[in-house]
């Protein structure tokens, strides 16, 4: 899916090599990011708009600023990659990730790309019929039986066939673009 | 209920962007979950925030870090519980949190035995390897059992500073997001860049029973 670019994002106030100067700064400047990194790991909005306010609320306190850019982003990256875990293991018993080696930094999403790349190619990569049973639900918001009728199979098929595309979908996932 | 039901109601919860129902999910439940996650996002702005969200949030932040510096212990709390975070650190009930973390250091005793406590299983033994240190939570505690050698014990898992989730680094280290202090796997301080030296982890009593690892908690 290709779309022009939202507006042009406001982090023009900020250049590679240079600092924040107050939370505020921090806050505005990475609030999209953090949002979308969380959101894109559960998905829905509820528990998204509480990790990311877990994320800030755990962050903001114990930055010593000014502070790089860089560094500031990459803490805000670590710590939401422990929050999202944390949410994992505590709802519904997900196993800790593994440790994140010492010279690997969590990339923030940029904050005004909004294209939906990762998960576009995710789909692109899947077979026809997994494929065509998760656009119709996740893009086009079809309910099963919408989506049943669309591809001539019944409920029953459809919520199997959704099942398994997403067990390959995390195949793919894991192996990594 | 079958894998495909419990993971089918998830992404109902997912498109209709509701809370999912929580559930102790298998592996192969997870995979599916998350990549229903993920997926959730391929809608353009799917994954864009709400602006009065963010508006709310930065007038939330705006309260905590600029109001009047207030009992931190008391706040930090808040934040934790209200975020839901992992609150309780230590002890059960009353001010927990770290509050009871630094009662603890401050009183010289690194033991930790909530009164009424019983012994709780937290993991299988066996998922625990020489030299790793695993999650666990109990209503009171946030903690790592870890493996030295065949030794299982368990450890508070919220850092002795201002009491942020530990997570395990590799190198049998266990590291804290906020100042970068790591402790060892005997909860001793291995690094810091604080004034001064954090207290090292608070241990709970641990055994094995049963291939389980249990420690004794409220």
């Amino acid at each position: 899916m290709s779309a022009p670019d939202p507006a042009p994002p406001a982090r023009l106030r900020v250049v590679a090599g240079d600092s924040y100067a107050n939370w505020e700064s921090v806050y505005a400047d990475n609030v999209v990011a953090v949002y979308r990194l969380v959101f894109r790991q559960v998905g829905n909005r509820p528990d998204a708009e509480d990790l990311a306010e877990e994320v800030f609320l755990a962050a903001l306190p114990r930055l010593k600023l000014p502070a790089p850019v860089a560094s500031v982003r990459s803490y805000l990256g670590a710590t939401a990659r422990t929050v999202v875990a944390d949410h994992w293991r505590r709802h519904y018993a997900a196993p800790p990730p593994a440790p994140l080696p010492e010279d690997v930094t969590v990339a923030m999403p940029e904050p005004a790309a909004g294209d939906g790349g990762r998960a576009t190619r995710l789909l692109a990569r899947l077979p026809e019929r997994f494929r065509q049973i998760l656009e119709l639900r996740f893009l086009r918001g079809l309910s099963v039986r919408q989506a049943a009728a669309e591809m001539g199979v019944t409920a029953g098929n459809a919520r199997v066939l959704q099942h398994r595309a997403l067990r390959r979908a995390a195949e793919l996932s894991e192996d990594g673009e | 209920m079958r894998p495909d039901r419990r993971v089918g109601r998830f992404v109902e919860d997912l498109l209709r962007n509701r809370r999912p129902r929580r559930f102790r999910a298998t592996p192969e439940e997870l995979d599916a979950m998350r990549a229903a996650a993920e997926l959730r996002s391929a809608r353009l702005g799917a994954d864009l925030p709400d602006p009065v969200f963010v508006d709310r949030l930065g007038r939330r932040l705006r309260e905590e870090l600029s109001g009047e510096p207030r009992d931190r212990s008391l706040t930090r709390r808040r934040l934790l519980v209200g975020a839901g975070t992992a609150a309780a650190a230590a002890v059960a009930g009353g001010a927990a949190g770290i509050a009871g973390d630094r009662a603890l250091a401050g009183a010289g005793s690194r033991e930790l035995v909530p009164g009424g406590a019983t012994w709780q299983p937290v993991l299988a033994a066996a998922a625990v390897a020489p030299g790793r240190a695993v999650r666990f939570s109990t209503d009171a505690v946030e903690g790592f059992v870890v493996n030295r050698d065949g030794q299982y014990r368990a450890y508070s898992a919220t850092c002795t500073h201002l009491g942020c989730l530990l997570h395990e680094a590799a190198g049998g280290r266990l590291a804290c997001p906020c100042h970068r202090t790591t402790f060892g796997l005997d909860g001793s301080v291995l690094e810091h860049e604080l004034p001064q030296a954090p207290a090292p982890l608070p241990w709970l009593h641990t055994r094995v029973r049963d291939g389980q690892v249990e420690v004794l908690t409220v």
